[in-house]
């Protein structure tokens, strides 16, 4: 007689699938995540930078087709860019953001399906690297410390293990937390302000000229979901105390960029030349060491994924990703192992 | 009878150490009770049962699946409550069973259903929307209980289920844990010191020691006597009783209880007491069949072992 048969409905032995039940693991996680102030003002936050960007995308889309009346009235083809308003729309408002000088090329050509691609693609980019980046450092600070070293300190280990549930399973589950905190805090928000830059434009043909633009935000989200969360989980792994855990994040990002700056600001002292200056920003040693910041990292992976920089000049950051994220994952299975 | 559990020259080593020294051993249905002091291997037989642990030689198989390679297929139809005090923080209690119905697979609504019901048998009133990590080490108890069974397992293995629990609570476990077993035909393995826990609930008992199956029998066979012996209670002189059945030379002992243990080989024996009885004009309370003590039986087989894999 089962156990649960109490008579008032027939029961039903409808089980989910082996292969979706680390989905328990992770919706647990995001239920328990959720229920922090913290979490929830963070996620309010990473929202805001929309609204920028879609009044960029508004200004861009309007350059253009005040360009394109202009063509008109001139009788010249309205594909091609005829006047400078889109250029100076876009270096009003993302002149301050590093890395603009690589937009300058494009306005050098008078196609503007390939103008129209690279701005979008640029601007997308800025938002995965400066406004999303700053704010997923915090929100995953705030989520993925206390994943598994709450797991650990809980002894909650053999509740999960007793069960018909690998320790990869274990693993993706608890991946997806923060990873589904980054969906929503950069992808989602991104794909949005790409829709919105669909709708700002004259008409339907910008789609073909942008298709690439979703699977390059795609990609780019996996490779910043899949580094940041297994650093983050190996590093909670790593202790039963959340809060060390939370300090050891803060301290890989902030003592790999710190160490970095360093060496720009020596070599500019060096130089002779300002902090950031290309020519400091361009030279063999500041190359060569960017990939200790694991944010140089990441961003040159992005600069890699959104085309702005090629495999030869971005590999050093691929590289250091990979190995980091192999370490980190291999360290999290033999710390997830190690309890039993 | 199939066995539940075969374990053949089963050897778990971890470095130096031998926590399983080839241990041989059958589980039939029913409820068993693994006993064995500190550090005999129960922990880790538990875990290779679960599949958590791999053993390092030998061949082990549970409910028809081989440990070694089906640990999945085994981990499905059992329901395990560990001994530590393990908990996910932040969870209320009926959340925290609902969620291991769903880790066992059960769709999610389904499983907060289940969970319910399952608070129900275990009696835990409104205080299962209180947070986990508030409750007492009783309410814990109950929680780890019901999510052993929320997915409504055919076999349960149950690591110190009583431990912690006041003397009422753990008669409630008991009875619990009885009707799993009498009405609900589930199999039980408990894992416990309380020797009480055992005598009270258990069909058969495993005592194992230093990584060997010391005893492997049916509680009723390790507790019968040697010879025919009673055990009796009278409501006056109980000297007076002792002194009248040793002129009818039978074996007299007092117990500390102030309940007196009667052996012979006599066939005649009971009557043999009633006509000592009328003797001494002494009424007689109790007169039931006397019984080894297990914890003398547990401390006989762990100091003195006799080397017993049997099959229970």
């Amino acid at each position: 007689m089962p156990i649960n048969d109490v008579g008032y409905r027939k029961l039903k032995n409808g089980d989910t699938s082996s292969l979706f039940r680390w989905f328990a693991i992770c919706d647990i996680g995001v239920q328990l995540a959720l229920k922090s102030k913290w979490v929830k003002r963070i996620m309010l936050s990473a929202w805001l930078p929309v609204t920028y960007w879609a009044l960029g995308f508004f200004l861009v889309e309007k350059a253009i087709v005040a360009d394109q009346i202009s063509a008109m009235s001139q009788g010249v083809d309205l594909n091609q860019v005829t006047s400078l308003a889109l250029q100076e729309s876009i270096t009003n408002r993302f002149s301050f953001f590093p890395g603009f000088d690589d937009l300058q090329e494009v306005f050098n050509t008078d196609d503007l399906a390939e103008i129209r691609n690279t701005v979008w693609r640029w601007m997308l980019m800025t938002f995965f690297r400066y406004p999303q980046a700053i704010i997923i450092l915090f929100l995953i600070g705030f989520i993925a410390p206390s994943l598994i070293s709450q797991d650990i300190r809980s002894r909650a280990f053999l509740l999960y293990f007793s069960r018909p549930i690998s320790r990869l399973e274990y693993i993706f589950g608890k991946i997806c937390v923060p990873s589904i905190f980054i969906i929503l805090a950069t992808t989602l928000p991104a794909l949005i302000l790409y829709i919105i830059a669909l709708l700002m434009s004259p008409d339907i043909s910008t789609l073909p000229q942008t298709w690439d633009i979703p699977l390059r935000i795609i990609i780019a989200t996996f490779g910043l979901v899949i580094p940041t969360s297994a650093v983050a989980l190996m590093l909670s792994s790593l202790t039963q105390e959340s809060r060390f855990a939370n300090f050891s994040w803060f301290a890989v990002w902030g003592l790999g960029h710190g160490a970095w700056l360093t060496i720009v600001l020596a070599t500019s002292l060096q130089m002779g030349l300002p902090l950031f200056h290309p020519d400091v920003m361009q030279s063999e040693i500041v190359s060569n060491w960017s990939a200790i910041s694991l944010y140089n990292s990441l961003g040159s992976l992005q600069s890699y994924i959104f085309g702005f920089e090629t495999f030869a000049e971005s590999w050093r950051g691929i590289i250091s990703l990979f190995g980091i994220t192999a370490f980190s994952m291999t360290l999290l299975y033999r710390r997830i192992s190690s309890p039993m | 009878m199939t066995s539940l559990i075969s374990l053949k020259q089963i050897t778990k080593s971890f470095k130096s150490i031998r926590a399983l020294d080839g241990v041989d051993l059958e589980v039939q249905a029913g409820i068993t009770g693994l006993l064995g002091p500190n550090g005999a291997g129960k922990s880790t037989l538990i875990k290779l049962l679960l599949g958590l642990v791999k053993p390092s030689s030998g061949t082990a198989s549970f409910l028809g699946y081989d440990v070694m390679k089906q640990g999945r297929q085994i981990r499905n139809r059992i329901g395990y409550m560990p001994e530590d005090d393990c908990y996910i923080s932040g969870l209320s209690g009926v959340n925290a069973v609902q969620f291991s119905g769903c880790l066992s697979g059960i769709p999610k609504t389904e499983s907060l259903r289940r969970a319910h019901e399952i608070l129900d048998f275990c009696d835990m009133k409104q205080e299962r929307y209180r947070m986990v990590d508030t409750y007492s080490t009783g309410m814990r108890q109950k929680i780890k209980f019901a999510s052993a069974i929320v997915h409504d397992p055919e076999f349960l293995i149950l690591d110190e289920p009583t431990s912690g629990l006041d003397p009422e609570e753990r008669e409630t476990l008991l009875k619990r844990i009885r009707l799993l077993a009498s009405k609900m035909g589930k199999s039980v393995l408990i894992s416990t010191h309380i020797l009480p826990d055992v005598q009270a609930i258990c069909d058969d008992v495993v005592i194992l020691s230093q990584g060997k199956v010391k005893l492997s029998e049916s509680l009723a066979t390790l507790t019968r006597t040697a010879e025919p012996s009673f055990c009796i209670r009278v409501l006056d002189n109980l000297d007076r009783l002792a002194d009248a059945l040793e002129k009818h030379d039978v074996e007299v002992s007092k117990n500390p209880d102030g309940t007196l243990t009667v052996a012979s080989q006599s066939p005649e024996l009971p009557e043999t007491i009633w006509s000592a009885a009328y003797d001494a004009q002494v009424s007689i309370q109790s007169l039931i069949p006397a019984r080894n003590s297990l914890e003398e039986v547990f401390l006989s087989t762990v100091t003195d072992p006799p080397e017993n894999g049997g099959t229970t």
